[in-house]
């Protein structure tokens, strides 16, 4: 076999490996998506904590599925979409056990943190290829790697943000009403628990802001421009900013309660849209895309 | 003189009581403000910002006649975008000003009507006079703790603090967004951005077509700069690229990961993915060169204020038909009509320069480029027939005519911008991340207590406030509990000291 030949299997062979790993974390993320739905289910903390102890597997797998990316392409492994979908579920799957790591018993904001997780690792797998390329010169640049990176870092930290709470107003109303725990939460851990939403997001802004930044630092080395409007721009600068009201409305008294959480739970369909619904709104209203690096 | 004497006579408590002074200087006005800026934004990201109406009509875009009544393809140069812009920066410097003078009065004093709730007690055990147990604590919070006093009026509630004062971050980071937006300003108004195609060895002038807001708005004309570019010579660089033997529906890829299936990475002689492509660019003035540097993308060439970046290359080659002495020049990507070919020749980018192997090693690329004919059936639907690679002074036959390259041609395309705004957004964003990073990463601390006599023994009644993640309020009890513990035990006077 001539050394090209070589390199070539080889290489197949370490892609056979992650791809078959990638379905694993996806296969783990979906376990731990049932067992958290079992606790919904029947109000039982074994299988809650089952799930949680079973995600923490998940994310060590998939912290070595990372890795092995990185080994593979000789870059940071968050180039591509493919790349970054894992990153991103990665990297929420690890902000919400970090989190979780001081309740006791409080299993269900699990549920959307490993559909989320799953439902990337699966998009990724179905929709993007997995080829290790080499990038295009533009995309050869820190700029955009540290973009990637912390864009995506804040997505799974509002992610987290957003599930603990719909937890919190879906769980309030009883656990008011009745004084009696629900699901590990009670009266007395409500609003300790519903705070780490507000410091999750909080903690998420300046990534988010660092993201742009680095975006613009890139384009502006790239093509010369920094902003251009493009609707992937415009969907990232649109979930900052409604970040930005949700985090000003927990200082305004009468806005901290329903209004607030209303922005914090858009802000994560913004942050939704910014990375796969970027042109949805417009194909829903049938207006062309005309962008020039529209996705 | 006079303009700082008219300032002073302004009656400034008036305008900081003014119903509408104190409307902008609200939070809520500014939620209010971003509200309606992603109003605009939505709008932004729906309809195709700078598309010519014509193709979004041609391309089946609706509500027509909205579009050109709002001014929906360009809706961040509408006056509705730009006067919402202008209000939230009006806004945000009432706002920087107001948090500013509550700010600096308070690092003086701390408000006197101070309510203070003590959230921990703890009982002193130091045996010591309330007024000695005072300076202890003090020690304690000072001198182990790294707390720092702060002047106070009252004289029983002492108040310390410890890190970055937040407030003053958030003041900070404010402020530089506020920057930012006098950076996006600048680029608004001055602004520039053309083009220029370089062939390797001419001298070239540069005349902007483009020119500003500010210029356009007083009627001037571009000018043309006082400088020359010289393209030295234009680099590229390709990659060999395996590709990926993957299928794309979702069956067959499950069938891969259930292992019925391997995927393999296949090399075809001809796949190349351009890894740089390179400028040596030289900038003459008078005569002389004044500045020299190899461009490539991502890393730009930046001389009085006009940068010029690596944009795109243009690939020209001269075609020969049989033995005719006039040859043809077209682009690469371009339809050639041939008098006499039933059908039109279309070229493939060129490939030339260096050829980074897979193995490792670097091979230097024999320019070729591929040739195709396009050929439109009776139904009017185009067929191309791949006729092959054809390298320098190599032929083919197409209808019993021999077509030769006989040159190929490569130019640089630089985009250049003169944009002031930049050197204001960048400093303007590095000091926004610092501040906002110091804030909500960092931890600060302010602590309020009094010593209070109980039961014949001095109490430390205390208040924490922390902001920022780092800030563990856990932490600061156990560390407080560890030092008084310690000044509780007895000195053991055989130990020196
Ligand atoms: C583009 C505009 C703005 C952005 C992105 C922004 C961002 C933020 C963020 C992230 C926070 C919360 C973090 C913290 O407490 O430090 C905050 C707090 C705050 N902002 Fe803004 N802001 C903007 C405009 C304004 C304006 C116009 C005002 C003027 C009223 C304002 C006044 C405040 C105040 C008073 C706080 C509370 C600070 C505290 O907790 O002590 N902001 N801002």
């Amino acid at each position: 076999m001539s050394n090209l030949e070589t390199i070539l299997s080889r290489d197949s062979y370490i892609l056979a490996v992650e791809i078959r790993l990638f379905w694993l974390v996806a296969l783990i993320y979906g376990v731990c998506l049932i067992l958290y739905l079992i606790h919904l289910a029947t109000k039982k903390t074994g299988p809650g904590r089952m799930g949680t102890n079973m995600l923490w597997l998940g994310v060590i797998t998939h912290a070595g599925l990372i890795l092995l990316r990185t080994f593979e392409g000789q870059r940071a492994p968050f180039q591509t979409l493919y790349e970054s979908l894992s990153w991103f579920a990665w990297s929420t799957s690890i902000a919400y056990l970090y989190v979780e790591r001081r309740w006791e018993d409080i299993y269900l904001p699990g549920i959307l943190v490993t559909a989320l997780s799953m439902g990337a690792c699966l998009y990724a797998l179905l929709t993007r290829s997995p080829a290790v390329e080499p990038l295009s010169p533009p995309l050869q640049s820190y700029w955009f790697e540290w973009h990637v990176a912390l864009a995506f870092l804040s997505y799974a930290v509002f992610v987290v943000s957003c599930s603990i709470e719909i937890v919190y107003l879906t769980i309030k109303p009883s656990v008011k009403k009745g004084l009696r725990p629900e699901y590990g939460l009670n009266t007395n851990n409500l609003e300790t628990f519903h705070r780490q939403s507000f410091r999750l997001a909080l903690f998420g802004f300046p990534l988010l802001t660092f993201g742009i930044f680095s975006g613009a630092a890139w384009a502006n080395e790239a093509w010369g421009r920094y902003w251009g409007w493009d609707p992937k721009e415009t969907w990232s600068l649109i979930t900052w900013t409604v970040f930005a009201i949700y985090l000003h409305s927990m200082s305004i008294p009468r806005w901290k309660g329903i209004p607030a959480s209303t922005f914090n739970i858009l802000g994560f369909i913004c942050m939704l849209m910014t990375f796969i619904g970027v042109n949805w709104l417009a194909r829903l209203l049938g207006i062309p895309s005309l962008h020039l690096y529209a996705m | 003189m006079i303009i700082l004497t008219k300032i002073k006579s302004i009656n400034w408590q008036g305008i900081r009581e003014n119903k509408l002074y104190k409307r902008f200087a609200s939070l809520k006005t500014s939620c209010i403000f971003l509200g309606i800026l992603i109003g605009f934004y939505i709008i932004g990201a729906i309809f195709p910002q700078d598309a010519v109406l014509d193709d979004y009509i041609k391309s089946g875009g609706g509500f027509t006649s909205f579009v050109i009544f709002f001014d929906l393809l360009n809706v961040f140069n509408t006056p509705g975008f730009l006067i919402a812009a202008s209000l939230l920066s009006i806004n945000l410097t009432i706002c920087a000003f107001e948090i500013f003078l509550i700010l600096r009065s308070q690092s003086k004093t701390v408000s006197e009507g101070l309510q203070f709730t003590p959230q921990f007690t703890f009982p002193l055990d130091i045996n010591t006079q309330l007024e000695d147990a005072g300076e202890i604590v003090k020690e304690i919070f000072k001198k182990e703790m790294g707390f720092t006093e702060k002047t106070f009026t009252c004289q029983e509630i002492n108040i310390m603090e410890k890190g970055w004062s937040y407030r003053w971050l958030t003041w900070g980071y404010h402020l530089a967004i506020l920057f930012c937006l006098f950076g996006f300003f600048m680029t608004y108004i001055f602004a520039f951005e053309d083009e220029i195609t370089l062939y390797p060895g001419e001298a070239a002038t540069i005349k902007p077509a483009a020119i500003n807001r500010w210029n356009k708005s007083w009627g001037n004309k571009p000018q043309e700069l006082d400088f020359k570019l010289i393209l030295d010579e234009f680099i590229t660089e390709y990659n060999q690229f395996p590709k990926l033997d993957y299928p794309a529906d979702k069956l067959s890829r499950l069938a891969i990961a259930m292992g019925w299936k391997d995927p393999k990475y296949l090399l075809k002689e001809e796949s190349y993915a351009p890894k740089d492509w390179k400028s040596r660019l030289k900038i003459i003035k008078g005569n002389q060169v004044v500045l020299e540097k190899t461009i490539e993308v991502n890393d730009p060439l930046s001389y009085q204020g006009i940068t010029f970046y690596q944009a795109a290359y243009k690939q020209i080659l001269k075609v020969q038909i049989d033995d005719n002495p006039i040859s043809f020049e077209t682009e690469t990507d371009h339809e050639l009509i041939i008098p006499g070919i039933d059908g039109m020749l279309k070229f493939g980018a060129i490939r030339t320069g260096t050829l980074f192997k897979k193995d490792g090693g670097t091979e230097k690329i024999k320019t070729f480029t591929e040739a195709a004919l396009i050929r439109k059936d009776k139904s009017g639907k185009t067929e191309t027939e791949k006729l092959g690679k054809l390298e320098h002074d190599g032929s083919l036959y197409i209808d019993d005519k021999r077509i030769s390259i006989r040159e190929f041609k490569e130019a640089s395309v630089l985009s250049y911008r003169y944009d002031p705004g930049v050197p204001i957004l960048w400093w303007s964003g590095v000091t926004l991340l610092i501040a906002m990073a110091l804030r909500v990463f960092g931890a600060w601390y302010r602590i309020i207590y009094r010593l209070e006599e109980k039961d014949g023994m001095p109490h430390l009644l205390l208040k924490i406030k922390t902001r920022g993640i780092m800030a563990d309020e856990e932490r600061l009890i156990k560390r407080l509990k560890h030092s008084l513990e310690k000044w509780a035990e007895p000195i053991d006077l055989d130990e020196p000291v």
